[in-house]
């Protein structure tokens, strides 16, 4: 199909019927979710106790994570193995057994078929046949890697152990904000993007449009272009890390920042701004994508999970869950939750992306044989020590490519 | 918690062997079964789910329910695995010629 041309190997050009030919998008489904790739789901500070289960996506298969009596977590599909019905109809809740509404049939947390309606039919008519097996007909169970507080999943048996899927680097920035204290949910924000997933995913791989897009941040001295960076990624290129360094110096004088960047604007409540340097090391920013499903953000004291639940080529739902260390004093709490304001569909900085991607995607949906430009930082597909490269969207592509034989 | 009474809820000539029948004793919905020439009384609903279980089945001294195939034995109310994990209540029974009695 000449129509759909790439030229092997070109990753600064991308094509942009990537982003809305519905063929591409159910192939992504395929290899991509339900490919040998770790999905987020859940924290684990979200089913703390036995019973307790969260409703989640993986794809656009809703499935659901129950925290086990041994403390295990199983996610299995929330689609009824007899006639396919969605029978979880909550978000959260604790339950021993789930039951579908349509014939009853009765399910362990483990997605272990325990009942059947009549079965052996009414007064010896009908029923299901004598060589029916519970054992081969329960929910689909997904695999489950558990790390630190966080929760993935896989629909494929032989994906990689979470470790090796993540490679050392990006382990040891993951394990950076993830270190093992048990972190504390402090609540959800969500949105409907009318865009393509892949566009989230190039935006927290783009350092490049930080100080040009967020005005809020240049404005509030949160980011200056000039301050140390680094774009880093694991060696298949899939995920990657922004990461921001800032002297302690400018840190700790938000005062002075502000009359530098813009003197008649004047924050009404600046305690936004009340940062407390908490981590080793010099970053303030650490924002990490998972591919496929997830953006691991850690922005001064604010951190999230973002979501990716994809719905179709032009459209994805962003959950965004906020959460603290269970630790954290109350102070500290209520310094995450005043800098949640920076994010999520409404946040001062993050409301900017959701609108521009769709902005993206309109333009993008209408000219399906036209290019995007991405030579920022060169054509190469390597770390970097600074912000003004779009190499970890390159690098994304080179992998895209491979796992989806384009 | 009213006092309990003896009933009479069946005739034994209708309860043959592996019988299991629906009976009412006071107002209380109970099952009756006939195991190795004895005889058991059970609630008749089962704790799982909304079935009576006179319309399951009956194998030795266990009754199946007909929806979610929990099982219990007639004898303790005892139940044998998920899906249930509540017993059955269990009713005291005696037997007078062909007059069988439930203390309900």
């Amino acid at each position: 199909d000449g129509a759909r041309h790439w030229p092997p190997g070109e990753v600064s050009r991308i094509p942009y019927w990537l982003y809305s030919d519905p063929e591409v998008y159910r192939r992504e489904l395929e290899r991509i979710f339900y490919g040998p790739h770790w999905c987020y789901v859940a924290l684990d500070a979200e089913i703390p106790n036995p019973g307790d289960f969260k409703r989640s996506v993986v794809g656009e298969r809703q499935v659901i994570a129950t925290r086990l009596e041994d403390g295990a977590v199983a996610v299995v599909e929330n689609r009824c193995a007899h006639r396919g019905v969605r029978f979880c109809q909550r978000e959260h809740g604790t339950a021993t057994e789930f039951v579908c509404p349509y014939h009853q049939w009765v399910y362990a947390p483990t997605g272990e078929l325990m009942g059947v309606p009549f079965r052996r039919g009414v007064k010896g008519q009908g029923g299901m046949p004598a060589d029916f097996d519970p054992k081969a007909n329960g929910l689909r169970r997904l695999e489950v890697a558990r790390r630190n507080g966080l929760v993935f999943a896989s629909f494929d048996p032989a994906v990689p152990s979470f470790e090796d899927y993540l490679g050392p680097l990006m382990l040891q920035y993951y394990d950076r904000t993830y270190d093992g204290r048990p972190l504390k949910l402090l609540g959800y924000s969500r949105q409907r993007i009318p865009a393509n997933w892949k566009l989230m995913m190039e935006n927290i791989k783009d350092p490049y449009h930080a100080g040009l897009l967020h005005v809020f941040f240049v404005t509030f001295g949160l980011f200056r272009a000039d301050q140390k960076s680094a774009v880093e990624m694991d060696p298949a290129g899939r995920h990657g890390v922004l990461v921001s360094r800032k002297g302690d110096k400018v840190l700790n004088d938000v005062t002075q920042d502000m009359r530098q960047f813009q003197e008649n604007l004047q924050l009404q409540d600046p305690r936004i701004l009340d940062v407390v340097h908490e981590w080793p090391g010099e970053a303030t920013v650490v924002m990490q994508t998972l591919f496929p499903s997830v953006i691991l953000q850690q922005q001064v004291n604010s951190m999230s999970t973002r979501h990716i639940r994809p719905r179709g080529p032009g459209c994805f739902d962003f959950v965004w869950t906020h959460f603290g260390y269970a630790d954290d004093d109350e102070e500290m709490t209520r310094r995450r939750l005043r800098q949640a304001n920076l994010f999520g569909p409404a946040g001062y900085v993050s409301a900017d992306d959701g609108e521009v991607i769709e902005m993206s995607q309109q333009g993008i949906s209408s000219d399906p044989e036209a290019r995007a430009v991405v030579e920022m930082g060169g054509r190469g597909t390597g770390n970097a020590d600074h912000m003004v490269t779009e190499t970890a969207i390159r690098a994304m592509y080179r992998y895209y490519r491979e796992v989806m034989g384009l | 918690m009213t006092e309990q009474t003896w009933h009479r809820v069946a005739s034994l000539s209708d309860l043959p062997e592996g019988a299991m029948a629906a009976v009412d004793a006071g107002g209380s919905p109970i099952a009756l079964y006939r195991v190795d020439g004895q005889v058991h009384a059970t609630a008749n609903v089962c704790t799982h789910g909304r079935a009576r279980l006179t319309d399951g089945y009956l194998e030795g001294h266990l009754v199946e329910c007909p929806l979610h195939q929990g099982q219990f034995d007639v004898r303790t109310g005892a139940p044998q695995g998920l899906p249930v994990t509540r017993p059955l209540k269990v009713h005291e029974v005696r037997v007078e010629g062909d007059d069988v009695f439930v203390l309900a």
